[in-house]
C-alpha cells in the first residue's frame, strides 16, 4: 500500500469557460484522519471533491489520490474510495437493497454483513423503493453505498444534510471508527460547529481558493462572534468617549439606542479580554453568536491580507487578487 | 444471495441490472410488437392478396404509393415490408430503442445514477460499451419476438416468406433501431441531456424514411436516398432478395461507430 499522503493536490485549478471555479487548491491529507473543507455555498468544495474522483477534470495542477493520478488509475483506484455526492438524488423505482447490490457488484468485494449493519445502524428500510424515501433516508441509502465496501479514503459531500440529530450522532461514532481502522475521511460541509466537532484538520474555501488550513483551532474561527450589546448610560457622549479607548472595543458600531448605547459588531481575538472589558460596563444585555460561514470566511480573507493566520498554502500573488477585482468589475 | 463475504464478480455488471430492472418495459414492447403483427399479417389473405387491393393502390398518386413502398404491396414480401418493417415495427423498433438509449446515458447522467456509478470502481469506457450491450440485447429480443410471430403467421397469413429473407429483414429493422439508440448514446455524452439524446435519436430514423421517400420520387433525387440509412437497410428488399442490400453493412457500422465516438467523448469531458 502507498505510504504517503492519502490526498495532495497542487496547483489544482477548474474553470469553465471564463468561470474560475478552483483558482490553484494545494491541500495536503494524510492517512487515517478526518479532514474537513469547509466553505460557503458555491467556494469550490464539490468541484474539488468530483475532481479526486474524476468525474471532473481539472484545467491545471496536479493531483495525487492514495499516491495515483485519478485521471490514469481510473476503475482500479476508485474500488478504493467512496463516495457520497452533494446533491444525491436517487429517485429509482428500485429498492435500497437491489440499488446497492448493484453498486456493490461495481465496487467488488462488499460484505453483506457489514452493508447491512451500517442500514441498520443508520436506521434505513432498505426494502422500500428509492423515490418512496424521504431526503434523510435517501441520503442514508447514499452514506450505506460510500462505506459499504470499507474504502481506504471516503470522499462525503455534506454528508449530514438532510439528517436528523441522533443519526448526525451515530455518523459522527462510525466516523471515528473508521479512522481507528485506518480509513481516512474528506468531508465538507458549510456547517463551521459540524466540522469542528469531527475534523482533525481543516481547510477553508472561499471563491475557489483555500483561505487557511490547519488545526481547527488554529484558524482562530472561533475567537469570531457576533456581538451585539445595550448599555444602560445616562451619559451616552462620556461613555462612547470611553469606549473609543478600550482596543477590544474599538471596532465596534456604537449607536444610540433606548436603553443608552448600543454596540454591535463583530468581535476578534481574545473573547476573555473582550468579555473582561465588556463587564465593567452597566450591560443591559448581551448577545454573542457564532456568525454564518460567510462571515468567517470574510474575516478569515481580511487576516490573510494582514498575514497573521498560518496558511498551508502559498501567499495569494498580487496579480491574481487584481486581475480578480478587475474581472468582477468588468 | 444474501450471504456474508465476497460476492463472485460479475463481468457485465451494468448489462446485467439494465436487463433486470427493465424486465417489465420489454415485456410490454415485445407485445406491442407481437401484436402489430398479429393485427397486420393475418389480414393480408384478404387485403394484399385480392385484386381489390390493388385497384385501391391503383387510384393513389404514385408518389404516394412511392414514399410508402407499396408498389409491393400484392405480395407477401411487400405486404409485410409495407406494413411492419417499413412502417409500425419500423416507427416501434425505433421509439424503443431511441428511449432506451437515451435512458441509458443521458438519463442516468440526470437522475445522478451516472455519478454515482463512476464513482465506484467502474471506468466511462465500460459504461458506454454495456450500455451499447444492453441496447443490442433489448433490440435482440424484440427481433427475436417478430421473427418468431411472422414465421408462425407465414403459413396461415400465405405470406410465402422464406425464412432466410425474414432473417435478413429482421437484421436490417435491428440495424436501424441500434442506430437510433446509438445516436441517442452519443448525442448523451455529447450534452448530457436526455432530451437532446432522444431528439437525435429520433431524427435519424425520421431523416432516414424521408431522405428514401423523396429520393424514390425522382432520379434526379437518387442521391439523397444514398445518405439515408432506411434505404441502407431495405434496398433492395429484404423480404424478397434476402441479404442482399450493399448499405447493411455500412448501416450497422455507423451505429457502430457512434458507440466509438460516445466511448471517446464520454472519456474526454467532466460529467457534471
Amino acid at each position: 500500500m502507498h505510504a504517503g499522503p492519502a490526498i495532495e493536490t497542487q496547483g489544482l485549478r477548474k474553470s469553465y469557460g471564463s468561470h474560475e471555479a478552483l483558482r490553484g487548491i494545494d491541500l495536503r491529507i494524510e492517512r487515517g484522519t478526518v479532514f474537513g473543507l469547509i466553505g460557503p455555498n458555491g467556494s469550490g468544495k464539490s468541484t474539488t471533491l468530483k475532481i479526486l474522483l474524476d468525474i471532473l477534470r481539472p484545467s491545471a495542477g496536479t493531483v495525487r489520490v492514495l499516491g495515483e493520478d485519478p485521471r490514469r488509475a481510473g476503475a482500479q483506484l476508485r474500488r478504493n474510495l467512496g463516495y457520497l455526492p452533494g446533491e444525491l438524488r436517487l429517485d429509482g423505482r428500485l429498492t435500497g437493497k437491489r440499488l446497492l447490490r448493484h453498486l456493490s457488484r461495481l465496487s467488488g468485494a462488499v460484505d453483506q454483513g457489514y452493508m447491512h449493519g451500517l442500514a441498520e445502524r443508520f436506521g434505513v428500510d432498505l426494502g422500500r423503493p428509492i423515490h418512496s424515501l424521504s431526503k434523510g433516508n435517501k441520503q442514508k441509502v447514499g452514506l450505506v453505498q460510500a462505506f459499504m465496501h470499507q474504502p481506504d479514503l471516503l470522499i462525503l459531500d455534506e454528508p449530514t444534510s438532510g439528517l436528523d440529530p441522533l443519526v448526525q450522532r451515530e455518523f459522527h461514532t462510525l466516523l471515528h471508527e473508521v479512522c481507528e481502522r485506518g480509513q481516512t475521511v474528506l468531508l465538507s460541509s458549510h456547517v463551521l460547529s459540524e466540522v469542528q466537532q469531527v475534523a482533525h484538520q481543516v481547510a477553508v474555501l472561499g471563491d475557489g481558493q483555500i483561505v487557511g488550513s490547519g488545526e481547527v483551532d488554529a484558524l482562530r474561527l472561533r475567537a469570531i462572534r457576533r456581538v451585539n450589546a445595550g448599555i444602560e448610560t445616562p451619559e451616552p457622549a462620556r461613555t462612547r468617549e470611553l469606549l473609543r479607548e478600550i482596543p477590544e472595543l474599538a471596532g465596534l458600531d456604537v449607536n444610540d439606542d433606548p436603553v443608552g448605547l448600543r454596540i454591535s459588531g463583530t468581535s476578534r481575538g481574545d473573547i476573555r479580554a473582550f468579555v473582561r472589558e465588556l463587564s465593567t460596563l452597566p450591560l443591559a444585555d448581551l448577545s454573542l453568536e457564532e456568525p454564518d460561514l460567510e462571515e468567517s470566511v470574510l474575516h478569515l480573507y481580511r487576516e490573510r491580507g494582514q498575514g497573521q493566520l498560518r496558511t498551508a498554502s502559498q501567499e495569494p500573488e498580487p496579480e491574481q487578487q487584481h486581475g480578480r477585482n478587475g474581472g468582477n468589475d468588468a | 444471495m444474501g450471504g456474508t463475504g465476497e460476492t463472485m464478480r460479475n463481468p457485465l455488471p451494468l448489462t446485467t441490472h439494465a436487463v433486470r430492472s427493465s424486465a417489465r418495459g420489454l415485456l410490454v414492447w415485445s407485445a406491442g410488437i407481437a401484436g402489430t403483427l398479429f393485427l397486420y399479417l393475418p389480414l393480408f389473405p384478404s387485403l394484399g392478396g385480392a385484386s381489390e387491393l390493388q385497384a385501391i393502390i391503383d387510384t393513389l398518386p404514385p408518389e404516394l404509393i412511392a414514399a410508402l413502398g407499396y408498389d409491393q404491396i400484392t405480395t407477401g414480401a411487400g405486404y409485410t415490408q409495407s406494413t411492419f418493417f417499413g412502417l409500425i415495427g419500423f416507427a416501434l423498433m425505433v421509439i424503443a430503442a431511441t428511449s432506451w438509449g437515451s435512458a441509458l446515458l443521458a438519463g442516468a447522467w440526470e437522475s445522478g445514477d451516472l455519478e454515482l456509478e463512476l464513482a465506484h470502481s467502474v471506468s466511462r469506457t465500460r459504461v458506454v460499451l454495456e450500455a451499447a450491450l444492453t441496447l443490442l440485447m433489448r433490440i435482440s429480443v424484440l427481433l427475436a419476438v417478430a421473427g418468431t410471430v411472422i414465421l408462425a403467421l407465414n403459413g396461415p397469413a400465405e405470406l410465402d416468406l422464406e425464412p432466410q429473407n425474414v432473417a435478413a429483414a429482421l437484421v436490417a429493422l435491428g440495424g436501424l433501431a441500434f442506430l437510433s439508440g446509438a445516436g441517442a448514446l452519443l448525442a448523451g455524452a455529447l450534452s448530457g441531456r436526455r432530451s437532446i439524446a432522444t431528439g437525435v435519436g429520433a431524427s435519424l430514423a425520421v431523416l432516414g424514411f424521408a431522405f428514401q421517400a423523396v429520393a424514390r420520387q425522382s432520379n434526379d433525387l437518387e442521391w439523397l436516398g444514398n445518405l439515408s440509412p432506411f434505404h441502407w437497410a431495405y434496398d433492395p428488399l429484404p423480404l424478397q432478395e434476402g441479404f442482399a442490400q450493399p448499405g447493411l453493412p455500412l448501416l450497422w457500422g455507423v451505429g457502430a461507430v457512434c458507440v466509438a465516438l460516445t466511448v471517446l467523448v464520454l472519456n474526454r469531458r467532466d460529467v457534471t
